[in-house]
């Protein structure tokens, strides 16, 4: 799994490296796109602790999830129902969840 | 279940004993677009914080704030020196607050509703459809000569030292601009300021010639806020001795 770190850090230079930012308009988009795709991340390594993970719904969620979040905080926004707190509020608890979980399974582990 | 454990117990916590060897190179992508995205926000964050705008908003509260501290110190200095004297001093003081326009007032009189034309002709001078400062001063002139004796034009106090006076597209009153449609209150004899602005060959016509809208409408009870300037008078003293 040396590859996904250096995935990471490849990712993490090419965005600074890149020279255009998110437009204003944009930013509650890809703020909660780019929350879902933590929340799938989370997601994954619980998984894999869990020893059920599967790489395809894995990649398959990530990408799903993400634009799909856009795509529903972008509906809202056009029928003025705010779904980005909705959104927020749940991908925020399941990240902290998971994460709770993947701290038990590390101290029980080890 | 066991492989996974004996594989963490050996290496501590690592990433390959998480049983992601298959497909790892999707895995790997997926991380990419990850920390993509999270330089990406990182950044964007960053730039909305540095806005111009922001910083605006920031400096326009503290603004407020002080000015809104300000403001109260003196209203309670102001009530501490009208409540410290006799009863005959505070009817003065009442009076002159009154005249100069630096207490808010109701009482009957007729709200002026001014707005640009919305006809215009073609290859015609689009200002003369337009309301200008002139049309103001020619209404405002009409409403005092009809005896109004407290004016506002869209929330601004007229005082002795207020101008009317054109500012782009848009009317300053007390150094504050506004744009049309401008709402001209006036308290006096609604009676007679009605007729002073329907007056034939009056205000009201020569307006509506340009189609400019021209819509006065009594009103039992009108209010008409304070001059908001603290002290208008930075160079001005009063002098006893009697001018020449």
């Amino acid at each position: 799994m040396v590859l996904a770190v250096i995935g990471l850090i490849l990712g993490l230079i090419l965005g600074i490296m890149v020279p255009w930012s998110i437009p204003l308009a944009y930013s509650k988009l890809f703020s909660i796109a780019l929350l879902a795709s933590l929340d799938s991340v989370f997601g994954g390594v619980r998984a894999a602790l869990d020893d059920v993970f599967d790489d395809k719904s894995f990649i398959f969620g990530f990408f799903s999830n993400s634009l799909l979040a856009a795509f529903l905080v972008y509906v809202g926004d056009n029928l003025s129902i705010d779904l980005y707190y909705v959104a927020l509020l749940a991908f925020g608890m399941r990240i902290f969840r998971n994460l709770g979980r993947i701290r038990r399974f590390l101290v029980k582990k080890t | 279940m066991e492989k996974a454990e004996a594989e963490l117990q050996q290496s501590g916590f690592s990433l390959s004993s998480l049983k992601i060897e298959r497909g790892s190179l999707s895995v790997a992508l997926v991380c990419m677009v990850l920390g993509f995205m999270l330089a990406v926000q990182f950044r964007s964050a960053q730039d909305i914080k540095s806005l111009p705008a922001n910083q605006r908003i920031e400096d326009l509260t503290l603004r407020v704030k002080q000015l809104s501290s300000e403001n109260q110190q003196l209203k309670e200095k102001l009530s501490a020196l009208a409540s410290s004297d006799d009863g005959h001093s505070a009817s003065i003081y009442d009076g002159l607050m009154l005249a100069s326009g630096q207490t808010a007032v109701k009482g009957p009189g007729v709200i002026v509703t001014l707005d640009d034309s919305k006809k215009m002709v073609k290859n015609d001078d689009p200002n003369l459809y337009l309301i200008h400062d002139e049309d103001m001063l020619k209404v405002i002139n009409e409403l005092r000569a009809a005896g109004a004796e407290a004016i506002s034009i869209n929330g601004q106090r007229l005082t002795g030292n207020s101008e009317i006076r054109c500012a782009g597209p848009t009317i300053s009153v007390n150094n504050v601009r506004s744009a049309p449609p401008f709402e001209i209150r006036a308290i006096g004899s609604s009676r007679d300021l009605l007729a002073a602005i329907n007056m034939r060959g009056g205000v009201a016509d020569t307006l509506k010639v340009w189609g400019i809208t021209v819509n006065a409408q009594e009103s039992k009870e009108i209010l008409i806020p304070a001059y908001k300037a603290a002290n208008p008078f930075k160079y001005a003293e009063a002098a006893n001795e009697e001018g020449t």
